[in-house]
């Protein structure tokens, strides 16, 4: 009976310092998922080649939601089916990658193309821009290039100016009806596009580069029987 | 899997620095090989006095800088906003560090021409009194300078010779540019289309003899570097043959096409074929005319260019 009361004290400390313990670790917990929100966003895209079909209605919602003259693009979807089997079609998004290491900003001899303080989005500013076009050779991917209005040289900024101020998707996001789109902040954990990089194999372009490139890519890989 | 998924559409649709660009980095490839060379032999000879060679690099060094802006703001989509550069001016582009090394570049050319010309310029200015003794004051306190503007100079020619190698080295899409014996080559053909500069205005404004003992220790020292060029154009070429899939791909570059034919006829023809068989292969008699010499250093001014045309054009069409 001596070992009861032993028990008992032994389970109100259990009892009491899990409380404790649990409360504390929760509280960690809060403090873990607020530091995401405090820190920078990081703001990515995922491509979906399986979902997508080809259909173009991103590259018309890009041009005319950022007003890009008639015969230009910032994004261009690229039909890349393997003539060999042409009924397994294959588009794939040409479009800035939005590197975290970008040539085109370190290149930039009048910091017109640059990283948005606020997002960290890679955006130009056209009126220091002096179109000497060191980007636009200094880039690995070959998605810049000088608009012919502006004369100043733009890329795929996730339409930071216009949809992303007005606290929209971006142009191209909103116009894709098979989803093949996912644009969100990587550093929030529980944003969606985290949660699809959780469970899908995606790839960056020309990663030998070193450039870390924001865009994402999931590939139709197909096995085969 | 990163092979997986590839795009090979570009948005820039061809060469986006074209011949204007060549153009330049031929000017500022002369302007800092002029001054180099010449001012190398003064060291070489322990020289004092003004020689036509030095007088001929200082004015061909100023020219060509001065002309080569024309062509390289002229290049810009927005030429009138160049000056955006020096107020927002970026650390880490080439281009930034360039337009720094130029800026002091420039005026220790022009302070180079002014020691030269003093005398000219006295003469022109005076008929007026008051500008006369201002240029002369500004002389007095610039001569005492004058051995520390010359060593900033060599060391600043070099700079801008090697700078233009590194802009277009750090393009790292394009594997004939992105390679580290760029610069170095730059230096070497500068010098090579310098000293041909420098000795034909020498002798054709200057009146010094085509046979004089400063055209004579430039004409020994032509060979070797022309050397060097071969050497460095060799290497660049068998780094891309043995590289990997990309720069293999580009060595067809060398081999056919347009701009085979500019590399065969043109850089190696006319700049290195064309003076070598004037000077050796014709006969002491024809090496030693002024027709020989003119014709064999306009050849490699020219040949200088079809190299840059070569490495501009030909760098940027082989991309990844």
């Amino acid at each position: 009976m001596e070992n009861d009361g032993k028990r008992r004290a032994f389970l109100k400390v259990l009892g009491l310092g899990s409380v404790t313990l649990g409360g504390a670790g929760y509280t960690l917990m809060a403090d873990a998922t607020q530091e995401p929100s405090k820190a920078k966003p990081h703001y990515g895209m995922i491509f979906d080649q399986n979902k997508c079909v080809g259909c173009t209605d991103c590259e018309v919602a890009c041009k005319k939601v950022n007003a890009v003259p008639a015969g230009q693009a910032r994004l261009f979807v690229e039909n890349k089916t393997d003539p060999a089997t042409p009924m397994e079609k294959k588009y794939v998004r040409v479009s800035c990658q939005q590197c975290e290491d970008a040539p085109c900003v370190k290149v930039c001899p009048s910091k017109a193309c640059h990283r948005d303080s606020k997002t960290g989005i890679v955006t130009m500013n056209p009126d220091d821009c002096i179109a000497c076009k060191y980007c636009i050779v200094a880039c690995p991917y070959d998605v810049r290039f000088i608009n012919h209005k502006t004369k100043a040289a733009e890329n795929c900024n996730f339409c930071l100016n216009t949809n992303l101020a007005k606290g929209k998707e971006p142009g191209c996001v909103e116009a894709c009806k098979y989803k093949a789109l996912v644009f969100g902040d990587l550093n929030d954990e529980n944003s969606y596009i985290n949660q699809i990089l959780h469970v899908k194999d995606s790839v960056r372009m020309k990663p030998t580069y070193g450039t870390k490139p924001s865009l994402r890519y999931i590939p139709v890989v197909k096995v085969g029987v | 899997m990163n092979g997986a998924i590839n795009f090979t559409h570009g948005f820039s649709h061809g060469v986006e620095w074209g011949w204007p660009i060549a153009v330049y980095l031929l000017l500022a490839g002369i302007s800092g090989g002029a001054l180099i060379v010449a001012l190398m032999v003064r060291y070489y000879k322990k020289q004092h006095e003004d020689t036509p060679l030095l007088k001929a690099a200082s004015l061909v060094s100023f020219a060509t800088i001065a002309f080569g802006m024309v062509f390289l703001v002229g290049d810009l989509e927005k030429p009138l906003y160049f000056w955006k550069i020096l107020i927002n001016y970026n650390f880490t582009s080439v281009m930034s560090i360039g337009v720094l090394a130029i800026s002091i570049y420039i005026p220790l050319t022009l302070v180079m021409c002014l020691y030269m010309f003093e005398k000219e310029i006295s003469i022109v200015l005076a008929k007026k009194n008051t500008l006369v003794s201002y240029f002369a004051m500004i002389m007095s306190i610039l001569t005492r300078f004058r051995p520390l503007i010359e060593v900033l100079s060599v060391v600043f020619a070099v700079i801008i010779c090697a700078y233009t190698g590194f802009l277009i080295s750090v393009l790292v899409r394009f594997p004939i540019l992105n390679t580290a014996i760029l610069p170095a080559l730059f230096v070497v053909s500068g010098l090579s289309a310098g000293t041909a500069s420098a000795s034909m205005v020498a002798s054709w404004l200057f009146k010094e003899d085509t046979h004089s003992s400063d055209l004579k220790t430039l004409h020994t020292i032509e060979w070797p570097v022309m050397a060097i060029e071969i050497m460095l154009i060799a290497m660049l070429f068998v780094s891309l043959l043995v590289g990997n899939e990309f720069q293999k791909t580009t060595t067809v570059a060398f081999q056919s096409g347009v701009y085979a034919n500019l590399f065969w006829f043109g850089v190696m023809g006319l700049g290195f074929g064309i003076p070598l068989v004037l000077n050796f292969a014709l006969g002491k008699k024809i090496a030693s005319s002024h027709i020989a010499f003119y014709l064999s250093g306009m050849a490699s001014v020219v040949g200088v260019l079809c190299l840059r045309m070569f490495i501009i054009y030909a760098g940027q069409t082989f991309g990844i």
